[in-house]
């Protein structure tokens, strides 16, 4: 006989976009929330310090058990499966998408308009900024519109990027220091970035992790988490093409099934594990897995591919002064009219690459000991390297898919998700422009600087991945709403980053939180 | 007051320990094979540099000893971006790194006569030459490291206190020293050339 668990809301899923949702529900609302997650807890505050040890000394996991054996799939996506999701590892990088993002079919005549616009998103951006405690600066407004400033102070520039400024201000092109979910104040009851270098796992607090936020309504008796509960089905009720239970166990007793009742069913499960619940969930009345009528599940599945590169400089900087900080400029990801379609970011980072501790010279000649130190010293004195990076817009198509694999089963049986990520025709026509436009750009910044460019890379990862959900008005050609509901289910919501329409040219989590937070507004009226 | 370099060096040396070492030794670990302490202290005369001084080789030393005794052979590593698959560290090399001191030790009296510690530095260099060079021209990590020279230099070489005294300035990586200062040249070290 299944366990009953019954409240309002049930939000599947423990990450970054949950936490935003549960937070958003239970100051607005008097609802119940129950949040469901597969993972389990992992390192907590208080362990980080150790764990972060254990990182640098040994290369270990810092978050150690935050996956569960067997529940993992094929293609890009993440191993990490645990209270608090990807974004207990990130970096806490914040970017907004830009205005263009959501209109690049209007604009540009390629992809596809978002149902929504920057404006509408605007004030989600902000509030989200203001849970999380975001440290930013102020953009050029042309390039880095908002209506009210950063919460916080942005973290400040290292000796290293304050030199690299001044290097990219007589290039021309505006930089300005990245924005961070990660204190330069005390905010929330966490600590101040302490500059530690390991923002993996930050060891103060200072950097957000959704754990934070679980833990505060728990404390406050606001939420019932369930966590290493892996759900395995969203089950209509009777007659009806409403959600009526999630249905699933708890990882220590894998036969005894558990079921969650509620009004509201929040589907908050990431890029992958979201679709593949949806597919996996297929019934008579949907064959083809939940709110897919349309067959849109698990389509348009994006992210953004990036072009990258070290520039030797002609100065001496000091890695290690403030590693995690970089500068960031979409000066490009706001271009105006273009004759062929392009758009993306530059960041900048300090880096070792090249002038690192060596065993060998070039001519290989062992070095030992004084002689290692003494060629080290010969190659940071005057010359010093940049890590650049360019994110640029991929153009989703229907044939970037999540499918379930046959192939590949979960101990329970069921499928696990495979993802085919396909870049279309007009992106593939795209990127020999896109690229020699990209590595022009780099050179003309070392050359800038009196530098050179030490190498350059492409790259193919659809990083900052979602979209499989994605939103929009037609459901012929979109699986929810602009709020986030299905358009075959009205008690079914899906956020975040899988109702994503494109990943443009930015990080995506301060996106896929807005979103979560519109979605939330919407759910709260019901 | 202006600290000595000396002073430096030993602060910054037991930094490398702390730093380094684990909390506690993971439960359940065996005990390594015993890295043979004179044979160990006589490739750090050999690979690390001698403006540390008899101290600074010797707190290097140690503080590699540490290390060693708490690596976790197959440990979990973090997981590649956007890779669904979980990755570990290798098998546990202190066995393999305790043979290779014993094997110097014999190779040593084969060529030279004498152990390994009791031969001059340059005697040592001829004997580990061959191994460091099939090792480079990068480190690696340490606890990748085919052979114990290797491993006990890298350690030394990633060390925040190895990266201040290329740059003969104090910059403290990884050390959690707050924003404050962030925006500031890093301090010269005492007596250090700039």
């Amino acid at each position: 006989m299944s366990q009953v668990i019954e409240s309002d809301v049930c939000i599947i899923g423990g990450g970054i976009s949950a936490a935003m949702v549960a937070e958003r529900l239970a100051e607005h609302t008097e609802a119940s929330i129950t949040v469901v997650e597969a993972g389990g807890r992992t390192a907590s505050l208080e362990e980080r310090t150790a764990t972060r040890a254990r990182m640098l000394a040994y290369g270990e996991n810092p978050y150690p058990n935050d996956h569960i054996p067997g529940q993992t799939g094929t293609g890009e996506m993440y191993q990490s499966m645990v209270l608090g999701g990807a974004a207990m590892h990130w970096g806490g990088a914040v970017p907004r998408y830009s205005p263009e993002d959501f209109r690049v079919r209007s604009l540009y005549g390629v992809g596809y308009d978002w149902p929504i616009t920057f404006d509408d998103l605007e004030p989600y951006y902000q509030e989200a900024e203001e849970r999380m405690g975001v440290a930013g600066e102020q953009g050029p407004p042309e390039y880095d519109p908002r209506s009210r400033p950063y919460p916080m102070p942005p973290l400040p520039l290292s000796w290293n990027l304050e030199r690299m400024r001044e290097w990219t201000d007589a290039a021309g092109i505006p930089f300005w220091t990245q924005p961070w979910a990660r204190n330069t104040e005390p905010w929330q009851g966490r600590n101040v970035c302490q500059r530690c270098d390991t923002c993996a796992v930050c060891p103060t607090g200072a950097k957000y992790t959704p754990d934070f936020a679980f833990d505060r309504l728990l404390a406050a008796a606001r939420i019932r988490l369930y966590d290493r509960t892996l759900i395995r089905s969203l089950n209509l009720a009777s007659g009806s093409d409403r959600i009526e239970t999630a249905a699933g166990f708890h990882q220590d007793a894998p036969d005894q099934p558990v079921e969650f009742r509620a009004r509201t069913f929040v589907l908050a499960a990431g890029h992958s594990w979201s679709s593949h619940l949806l597919l996996l969930s297929a019934n008579s009345r949907f064959p083809n897995g939940l709110a897919n009528s349309t067959d849109n599940v698990g389509r348009y599945m994006t992210g953004h591919w990036f072009a990258s590169g070290f520039i030797e400089l002609p100065m001496r900087l000091y890695p290690g002064i403030f590693p995690n900080n970089s500068l960031l400029s979409h000066r490009f990801a706001s271009p105006g009219p273009l004759d062929r379609y392009l758009r993306h970011d530059i960041r900048l980072w300090e880096s070792t690459v090249g002038r690192e501790a060596r065993l060998a010279a070039d001519d290989g000649r062992v070095l030992w000991g004084d002689e290692v130190m003494a060629d080290w010293r010969a190659r940071t004195r005057s010359t010093a390297t940049a890590r650049i990076r360019s994110y640029y817009d991929v153009i989703p198509t229907p044939e970037s898919r999540l499918t379930l694999d046959p192939g590949m089963r979960n101990a329970h049986g069921d499928p696990m998700p495979r993802i085919d990520y396909v870049a279309g025709q007009a992106t593939l026509d795209l990127e020999p422009h896109t690229h020699e436009t990209l590595l022009g750009r780099f050179d003309e910044l070392a050359r800038a600087a009196g530098g050179r460019m030490m190498s350059t890379r492409a790259s193919r990862l659809f990083e900052h991945p979602g979209g499989g959900c994605r939103m929009g008005d037609d459901p012929a050609t979109s699986v929810v709403d602009r709020w986030g509901r299905t358009h075959d289910h009205e008690n079914l919501f899906v956020v975040g980053a899988p109702t994503i329409v494109s990943s443009g040219c930015a990080n995506g989590t301060l996106t896929f939180c807005a979103l979560s937070l519109m979605a939330a507004e919407e759910i709260a009226k019901s | 007051m202006a600290e000595s370099r000396r002073t430096f060096l030993k602060q910054s040396a037991a930094t490398v320990a702390v730093v380094s070492l684990p909390s506690c030794a993971p439960a359940g670990a065996e005990s390594p094979d015993a890295l043979a302490p004179a044979t160990l202290r006589a490739v750090g005369e050999a690979v690390l540099p001698e403006e540390l001084g008899a101290d600074g080789r010797e707190r290097a030393v140690a503080a590699f000893e540490l290390w060693s005794e708490g690596l976790e052979p197959v440990a979990e590593m973090p997981h590649p971006y956007l890779v669904p698959v979980t990755v570990y560290t290798g098998p546990d090399p202190r066995p393999g790194w305790a043979a290779q001191l014993s094997g110097l030790d014999i190779e040593s009296g084969k060529r030279f006569g004498a152990s390994f510690a009791e031969v001059g530095v340059p005697e040592r260099r001829r004997i580990l030459e061959p191994h460091v060079r099939r090792a480079g021209p990068d480190f690696g990590r340490p606890g990748n490291a085919a052979h114990i020279a290797v491993a006990l230099a890298a350690h030394f070489f990633a060390s925040p206190i190895a990266t201040d005294l290329c740059y003969g300035r104090a910059i403290a990586k990884q050390q959690c020293r707050g924003l404050a200062g962030a925006g500031d040249e890093p301090a010269p070290l005492p007596g250090a050339a700039s």
